[in-house]
């Protein structure tokens, strides 16, 4: 589904990705781990499009997709879930929906639309919150609203930027579950996170960043038990 | 081509040195508060006319009455500060639409004490022009060229061989961080923007006794002002001063333009001004000097 | 209250009208790119004056009729849109505001010293009035009426492009660029068409102007109409379609009441500029938290 291939960018002279590379399949779901600043967000932001690489390749569904814009990779199925939230705040819960879901499908009328966003919303218990703007809503249910909205807008590859951040304790098992629920749809899906605790329920793989490459790409408890691991995060001798 | 080219580099020095004073001052309230401040041009202009009411009401002599006029301004420039720009400084959309507003507000108070029609400063030191090497200058226009190279020989001196300088710098770069170590933000952002005002204010009155004065020059003065921060780099004060002389000689040098008889009118001078805003917005956006990335 | 419609009736309260009528379509435009989308284009008053400048000359110099000059302004006015957002669009607030500030000043420059053809300060006399199957518009009154048509049909427009995919789409990039793009929308696009539909608004505006006045000079497309027309989508809250309606005629009456003091005519222009400026400053400081919430980005 997506395959990178030695990915390099740097900004103002430090180079953030060093020539990076990893693939993905369909359906899997992934884990993305790594120390700050070492180039977690910058790989997603490359891959959506906001930043450009210096070298290497990006393959989304067998196509090269570096030279195309964000818009238009978005429109091939890339879904983006951003750390600080892409919702948008001041339109309602609805019109969030909205724009996800009318560009599929021109002719629907105002009634259809709206009861398709209905449908999405009762999926994350949100549907009486339908009309209030999206900026009421807790952390958890901002998360939830852009997960779902990524959704209907057809995404088939999910990149989900720290979903638990800003989230409750409460909440992250409701987030947990529609992860879930993008799995049982056969998404793809991408998981930056701090929380190994949280990812290792649904991911296959893990893989490692640091200083910009991959360092470890296994499965789950082959990760946690990795001495390199224990090293790059807390600094530790073997 | 060019007619008479001394003469127009001896006054384009006179022009830049203007546009210098003042666009030194537009850099300095960007660079510690991030906002354009588009009254700018305004407060020269109300600069002047402090002047000239001390000069013609209270006939208190040409140095007594600049004297009075920066100490005015100063408490203008606190007052503009406080109620136009700081409550608004979290925002980067609100201040500009605020001093905007502020510089309608002076025009119209300025246009209702001293009328609309043009002023002119009148003095034999602005009139009686010596001749040196075949170029005309008059006492005043050796006074700006000279004062505006003290002045700016000054403030680069404060900035990179003071404390107060390095206050200053540590303020624009990053407030929180300069807070953090004890700086008063407020405090060198009022002292930076009562020097800008000042410095506004002295370029103001130049161009009084350099061309004339009209209470809705002020728009024209903030684009100029603007156009040297564009050329040079917004967070560039140097680039902002080598802009401001630039700018001076491609005023002058558009006038003395003499393509095989063609030469441009006069009234598009100002003009140039505008497009060259546009030239380097549109090939190069962080102008001169300035960083990429900040602008587009 | 038969005072009031007394003066609604009377040949003033048409001329406000019609003055109503042509700010109510620059507003609404304005609404669309700076309200909606938070782009400080300070350049729509040079839309306008592109769009009266093509009226007067194609009226005066080679006698067009009505809708031929209508359509002429507008489609000028939306090619020099195209070129602004060539320049503007890509630049980030502060470069922005400065980018059409100087377009703005460029357009006021070229109309006043290109004297062959705008005749600089002199301006453009003796534009007729339109000719519309035999009806006579030098009657205000059938001009109002005229002018009540095309602004109502302008305010419809705006308000479906406002309520529909567009407007939301504006809105949405507006907020945060990147998720807008995240859910496959063209922003740069977005954005030169929103400049394009407001230009060619203003141009309408400009062409209904000249035609009213049958007289323009440089002096009516200034920096302080253009505060002014601002001012109105302040005080109208930016984004809000019905405000703008308010707003205008709040804007437009309240120097006009100026008229009933006894201010001197010369004193008048100042007046209204101070009076504007003030509310202006005012309704910002009263908004200033809620007014523009910063764009956020990734």
């Amino acid at each position: 589904m997506l395959k990178v291939s030695d990915l390099e960018v740097s900004f103002d002279g430090n180079a953030v990705l060093n020539g990076l590379s990893l693939e993905i399949k369909e359906g899997e779901t992934v884990g993305i781990i790594g120390p700050n600043g070492c180039g977690k967000t910058t790989f997603f932001n490359c891959v959506s499009g906001f930043v450009s690489a210096f070298a290497g390749k990006i393959v989304f569904k067998e196509k090269e997709i570096q030279t195309l814009s964000p818009s238009e990779r978005a429109n091939l199925g890339l879904g983006r879930v951003f750390q600080n939230f892409g919702i948008f705040r001041e339109m309602s819960l609805l019109e969030n929906l909205l724009l996800a879901i009318e560009g599929n499908r021109k002719g629907a009328s105002k009634k259809e639309l709206k009861e398709v966003a209905n449908d999405y919303l009762k999926d994350i218990g949100l549907q009486s919150k339908i009309n209030s703007k999206a900026g009421s809503l807790s952390g958890g249910q901002m998360r939830l609203l852009e997960i779902i909205r990524t959704l209907a807008f057809g995404a088939e590859l999910f990149l989900l930027d720290e979903p638990t951040a800003g989230v409750s304790p409460k909440m992250k098992d409701d987030v947990a579950g529609i992860i879930k629920k993008l799995q049982q749809a056969g998404k793809t899906v991408l998981i930056i996170e701090h929380d190994i605790n949280f990812i290792q329920k649904f991911c296959s793989r893990i893989i490692v960043f640091n200083e910009g490459v991959v360092v470890l790409d296994d499965t789950p408890e082959k990760v946690r038990n990795n001495q390199q691991l224990k090293e790059i995060y807390f600094g530790q001798s073997a | 081509m060019f007619t008479l080219l001394p003469q127009l580099l001896i006054n384009s020095l006179i022009t830049g040195s203007i546009y210098a004073l003042s666009a030194a001052g537009l850099a300095l309230t960007f660079g510690v508060l991030r906002i354009l401040n588009f009254a700018h041009g305004h407060i020269m202009m109300v600069g002047a006319y402090v002047y000239l009411f001390f000069l013609t009401r209270i006939e208190s002599g040409l140095f007594l009455s600049a004297l009075g006029s920066i100490c005015f301004m100063s408490l203008l420039g606190v007052i503009f500060l406080k109620i136009f720009i700081s409550p608004f400084s979290k925002s980067t959309l609100l201040p500009f639409v605020t001093t905007v507003a502020l510089g309608a507000i002076i025009e119209s108070i300025v246009s209702l004490i001293f009328g609309v029609n043009v002023q002119s400063f009148s003095s034999s030191y602005a009139t009686e022009s010596y001749e040196v090497a075949g170029i005309f200058i008059t006492p005043i226009q050796i006074l700006i060229i000279v004062s505006a190279l003290i002045l700016l020989f000054a403030l680069g001196y404060v900035f990179h061989r003071t404390s107060l300088g390095l206050k200053i710098r540590a303020v624009a770069e990053n407030a929180s961080a300069a807070q953090a170590l004890g700086i008063s933000r407020r405090g060198i952002v009022t002292g930076a923007f009562i020097f800008s005002t000042v410095l506004a204010a002295y370029a103001g009155i130049l161009v009084g006794y350099e061309t004339n004065l009209q209470p809705t020059m002020g728009g024209a003065f903030s684009i100029k002002a603007f156009a040297a921060m564009v050329l040079g780099g917004l967070g560039n004060i140097w680039g902002t001063i080598a802009g401001a002389y630039i700018l001076g000689l491609v005023e002058n040098l558009s006038i003395g333009l003499d393509f095989w008889g063609y030469s441009l009118p006069s009234g598009y001078k100002d003009a140039f001004a505008f497009v060259i805003i546009l030239i380097v917005l549109l090939l190069r956006p962080q102008g001169l000097f300035g960083s990429k990335g900040r602008a587009a | 209250m038969s005072a009031l419609i007394e003066i609604i009736t009377s040949d003033y309260g048409i001329h406000l009208g019609i003055l109503i009528c042509i700010y109510l379509i620059l507003a609404q435009s304005l609404n669309l790119t700076f309200g909606l989308g938070r782009l400080f284009n300070l350049a729509h008053i040079a839309s306008c004056a592109i769009g009266a400048y093509a009226t007067a000359l194609l009226s005066t110099e080679f006698n067009y009729n009505f809708f031929i000059c209508l359509l002429a302004s507008m489609v000028i006015s939306g090619i020099f849109a195209v070129a602004l957002g060539v320049i503007s669009l890509r630049l980030k607030t502060d470069y922005f505001a400065i980018g059409t500030l100087a377009f703005s000043s460029v357009v006021g420059a070229v109309l006043i010293n290109w004297r062959e053809v705008t005749r600089g300060v002199l301006g453009i006399p003796g534009i007729p009035r339109p000719e519309i199957s035999g009806i006579d518009f030098y009657q205000n009154i059938n001009f109002l009426g005229l002018s009540l048509v095309l602004m109502l049909l302008v305010q419809v427009f705006f308000y479906f492009i406002q309520k529909g995919r567009f407007g939301r789409s504006l809105r949405a990039l507006a907020e945060y660029e990147e998720a807008a793009m995240s859910l496959g929308r063209n922003t740069a696009r977005i954005r030169n068409i929103s400049f394009f539909i407001s230009s060619v608004a203003a141009g309408m505006a400009g062409s209904l102007l000249a035609y009213y006045l049958n007289y323009i000079d440089p002096s009516s497309f200034s920096l302080t109409e253009m505060v002014f027309v601002l001012t109105i989508v302040i005080v109208g809250r930016p984004g809000s379609f019905w405000g703008m309606f308010a707003a205008t005629l709040f804007i437009i009456l309240l120097p006009e009441s100026l008229r009933f003091l006894d201010i001197s005519s010369s004193y008048l222009g100042q007046a209204r500029q101070f009076l504007n400026a003030g509310i202006l400053f005012l309704v910002v400081y009263w908004k200033r938290n809620s007014l523009f919430p910063e764009q956020r980005q990734v």
